[in-house]
């Protein structure tokens, strides 16, 4: 059998095979992905309903996760205080800064935050409402008694059941739903 | 799909024989057989050099050649493995004659008669999922139709996303065939299920050992082939309508085939093909698993033209799902993980539904093949195949802010391959295959989603050429042995973590040897080994993987300086008939080394606003894996018979020395079943009455999983099937229960575990109607 022949053919193919490759075009650089829907902060504003300073606690992750670790701050809070609370959620990877917890306050009844405190004597008391009647979070009636230390966990609850026991009071073990969001904060009250 | 039917409907009706006419009127007519063990051989080529005719046999080896006229002829008889044999026929009135053949492959494998590729699977063991097999598992996915074949398993994301696992292997170190071309769709991903419809093909190969020699990268556990159609090469219209009830879903699929030749046009055969399956919510046994309905469709249409010396074939085939996944594993971050664990129930469940909500899937798979063969002589055939292939890929995720609409990952893969092979004789015993093959492979991340890419755009070409012979030692054993060289080229088009944009380059090259034999004892016995080896370029998802991965909510980093892993696979196959027939037995044992075996290995925590995620890097490491699959069947008497399946896989680590992570548990299958060949105008009644037992996972390494291995479960199932012979055609009918005491239980290999039970109880009825000529 002519094995030359078929070597040809073979040869032939191979680099009609291979000669394919260079007809197409160079492929399109792909263009940078804004991430729109990442949070990068977390800022808790105290006004206090007497006449004392404003306090602010904040948790910041610019380069999104992984990367360089968030810097978390949290300002002391004064003993036998009431504060007023309001919470905002940040994109700051994105410019202009994306304000994320509007688009929260606009799917009101399909999110809750939950304030869990641990060790410090500071309480938190719901001050909105969604579209049905249940709070929301955003903005909290602060509280806080004798000096302490200990930690504040702050959770985004994604779909939650809003009606089950407890959760409307602000316990989160009944709440259920996916967790958008969970910053712990050291809290100190002085 | 009204006007599919009314199609196929418009092509039952003009199905006419085909006769003969002139003065010569006699018919000499017969059947090519195997001289061993008279098996058919199918589209054998009958030559009568006197008259300058020539016809082909059809799948079971019959040919007809009418309007001779009395005289004495040459016959000669060749086959595509076989040394062809002339013989003189003397023809003075109407006359049916057997002709013999030595056929090689035919007497290593019966399995393996009337293939293309007759001469592929020597030494490894393989099993075959025929049409009746494939008729079982009509309704269900491709991996649940391959889970019936000891050795292979099911690595599933819930009820509606698996992927076959072969030997404990699973992924990119799986290859699936489509029609003979490299499926490529995205298959890294562990809850990618493969995107073809199992009913394009009549049939489904499982190669079971290494075989980068015969089909490149990626094939270190496994391959699955659904094999190309064989095309009808005469006139004569044929098909099959199939319908299938599921209740555990509430849903069902169809699917119906045509086939047929056209009139004086000789060796010309037409195919088309679709189907369809729709699925609601699957229900646990204590809760509904919202969100996971399915949709599905998929057709293809094939023709081909087989002459003397040419053939060309062309495919192609559309595949579209839409699939839901789970709700309740929609999880935020490991304290969400934690809980769903700690509560033993889905966090998300709703009333039955059939419609699909985030999260979810869609894919569509388009694939185009196109084959010519040009026999250069008798016995030497060049055959090219050109395939082309386009998937597109979404995947849907729950998000905030109305953007639950938008994908958050959205891939179009485009890939084309090019094969050239020779399959040649060297001398009258010396038989294999030389040939080239290339690849094509672009990536693009469609923008728009608002996330950055789990896996970067890419360009991968990659070039091979490959070598492998088989050598028939006398009657019963054959010899095999090959080589591959492959060179892989991979640029990715990524911007880094601070948005820089980089366009890093691999080169990868490796090789790949095999050898085995095929030892045919006695009739009745056979024994097959095999030792290859194989190789698998990282995927770029192992190379550069940088994200959250939602579904087990881990931040998953790739190392773009990983190596191929390559792999050592040696088999021991035996199978055969003892006890005059009354024992059959199949025993595969194997074990595979594998060196720089890559997998994820948790690398500490990151801290984010979500909360905590563990971080999980690829790694290589080297490992070792064996095991044994087994399946005996033991008839008691006529009509009764006891089957067992078994298999057991090992795999460890050898350089941590720990046990692998997510190795199938031990699991037997033992069925009672009941045949008998009539009952009263009914064919082939079957009842098998099933009990499956799986073993509690206890070899798993410490540290790399969230949740214990679920305990050991045992389900029971019956099932009943039967054929009604009716004037053009039969009717057959299936009953199938699964898990039927409505068990609740949840499998190590289903990485939905941690959320939520399996499947409970499930009935499926199916009924399909077969019309024209049998095969």
């Amino acid at each position: 059998m002519n094995a030359m022949k078929t070597a040809l053919l073979l040869l032939l193919a191979a680099s009609a095979i291979t000669g394919c490759k260079k007809d197409d075009e160079t492929p399109a650089t792909p263009a940078p992905v804004n991430e729109n829907e990442v949070l990068t902060t977390l800022r808790i504003t105290f006004v206090d309903q007497g006449s004392g300073p404003v306090k602010v606690w904040e948790f910041r992750d610019v380069d999104g996760d992984g990367g360089a670790p968030p810097t978390i701050t949290a300002d002391t809070l004064l003993t036998n205080a009431a504060y007023h609370a309001s919470l905002l959620l940040l994109n700051e990877s994105v410019s202009p800064v994306d304000t994320a917890s509007h688009e929260v306050w606009d799917e009101n009844t399909l999110h809750q935050f939950f304030y869990q405190v641990n060790g410090a004597n500071i309480a938190f008391t719901y001050a909105d409402a969604d579209d049905n009647g249940h709070p929301v979070g955003l903005t909290t009636d602060v509280s806080t008694t004798d000096p302490s230390t200990g930690t504040v966990k702050v959770t985004l609850r994604h779909e939650p059941d809003k009606g089950a026991p407890g959760v409307a009071a602000g316990n989160i073990t009944n709440a259920g739903g996916s967790t958008d969001l969970e910053v712990t904060f050291p809290a100190v009250v002085h | 799909m009204g006007h599919r039917w009314a199609f196929f409907l418009a092509f039952l009706l003009p199905c006419r024989a085909l006769l003969a006419q002139g003065g010569c009127t006699l018919v000499l007519q017969g059947r090519v057989l195997d001289e061993h063990d008279r098996t058919p051989l199918a589209f054998a080529d009958v030559v009568v050099p006197e008259l300058h005719r020539s016809v082909q046999a059809d799948d079971q080896g019959r040919f007809s050649l009418p309007g001779l006229c009395p005289g004495t002829y040459t016959l000669k008889v060749a086959h595509l493995d076989c040394t062809p044999v002339e013989r003189t026929v003397q023809l003075d009135k109407d006359r049916t004659i057997e002709l013999f053949l030595e056929h090689h492959a035919a007497e290593l494998q019966e399995i393996e008669v009337a293939r293309k590729r007759p001469d592929e699977h020597v030494g490894q063991a393989h099993a075959e999922i025929d049409r009746e097999a494939m008729e079982a598992g009509a309704g269900r996915s491709l991996t649940e139709m391959l889970a019936r074949v000891p050795g292979v398993t099911s690595l599933s994301s819930g009820p509606t996303i698996a992927k076959p696992m072969i030997h404990g292997l699973y992924g990119n170190r799986i290859l699936t065939l489509n029609q003979g071309i490299r499926q490529e769709d995205q298959q890294w991903g562990n809850e990618h299920a493969p995107s073809l419809d199992p009913f394009s093909s009549d049939r489904i190969t499982v190669v079971k050992g290494a075989a980068s020699v015969q089909y490149g990268a990626d094939a270190i556990g496994g391959v699955v082939i659904t094999e190309p159609v064989e095309l009808p090469r005469g006139p004569g219209l044929s098909g099959e309508v199939r319908g299938v009830g599921i209740l555990n879903g509430r849903g069902g699929g169809t699917n119906a085939m045509l086939q047929g030749g056209v009139k004086g046009l000789t060796g010309f055969g037409w195919r088309v093909q679709g189907s369809g399956r729709y699925l609601g919510d699957s229900f646990a046994p204590h809760y509904i698993l919202s969100n996971t309905g399915l949709r599905e469709a998929g057709a293809s249409a094939s023709a081909g033209w087989h002459g003397r010396r040419m053939s060309a074939q062309v495919y192609y085939s559309w595949f579209g799902r839409k699939m839901g996944i789970l709700k309740a594993s929609h999880i935020g971050n490991l304290t969400d993980l934690r809980n769903a664990i700690a509560s033993g129930r889905p966090w998300y469940v709703a009333p039955f539904t059939d419609s699909i909500g985030p999260p979810s899937q869609t894919v569509r798979h388009d694939l185009v093949r196109a084959e010519a063969a040009y026999r250069v002589s008798d016995l030497d055939q060049l055959v090219f195949t050109y395939g082309y292939q386009a998937n597109s890929r979404q995947e849907y995720d729950l998000r905030r802010g109305g953007r639950s609409g938008t994908p958050a990952l959205d891939l179009f893969l485009r890939t084309h391959t090019g094969d050239l092979v020779l399959k040649h004789f060297i001398g009258t015993k010396l038989h294999g295959r030389v040939g080239v093959s290339g690849s094509h492979q672009e990536n693009y991340n469609v923008p728009g989603t608002g996330v950055r890419p789990l896996i970067p755009d890419y360009t991968e070409e990659s070039g091979g050429v490959f070598v492998l012979e088989h050598l028939p030692v006398g009657k019963r054993l054959e010899l095999e042995a090959g080589a591959r060289y492959e060179a892989t080229d991979l640029r990715v088009r990524r911007f880094d973590d601070a948005n820089i944009y980089r366009t890093p380059e691999h080169r990868f090259s490796n090789h790949a040897l095999t050898a085995g034999a095929s030892w045919t004892v006695r009739d009745s016995l056979q024994l097959r080994t095999s030792i290859a080896s194989a190789y698998r370029p990282p995927n770029v998802s192992e190379l550069y993987s940088e994200g959250l991965h939602h579904g087990t909510a881990t931040i998953e980093l790739g190392d773009p300086t990983l190596g191929s892993e390559r792999s050592l696979k040696g088999t021991f196959d035996l199978e055969g008939q003892w006890l005059h027939g009354r024992l059959y037995g199949a025993l595969t044992v194997y074990g595979d080394r594998i060196d720089h075996y890559i997998y994820l290995r948790p690398d500490g925590y990151a801290l984010t606003i979500r909360g905590a995620f563990p971080v999980f890097r690829y790694v290589a490491t080297d490992a070792w894996l064996h095991g044994a699959d087994l399946t005996l069947e033991y008839r008691l008497n006529g009509t009764w018979s006891l089957r067992d399946r078994s298999s057991i896989v090992r795999g460890r680590d050898r350089v941590r020395d720990e046990w692998l992570f997510l190795m199938p548990a031990d699991r037997t299958e033992n069925a009672l079943v009941y045949r008998r060949p009539t009952l009263g105008a009914w064919r082939q009644l079957e009842v098998t009455l099933a009990s499956t037992y799986i073993l509690e996972q206890t070899r798993i390494p410490i540290g790399l999983d969230f949740a214990p291995p679920p305990g050991a479960y045992h389900l029971v199932g019956l099932g009943v099937s039967l054929v009604r012979p009716l004037k053009h055609g039969e009717l057959r009918i299936g009953l199938q229960g699964n898990n039927l005491f409505n068990t609740a239980y949840r499998d190590y290999l289903d990485r939905f575990r941690y959320y939520a039970d399996a499947r409970g109880a499930d009935l499926d009825l199916r009924v399909a109607y077969r019309f024209g000529k049998k095969d």
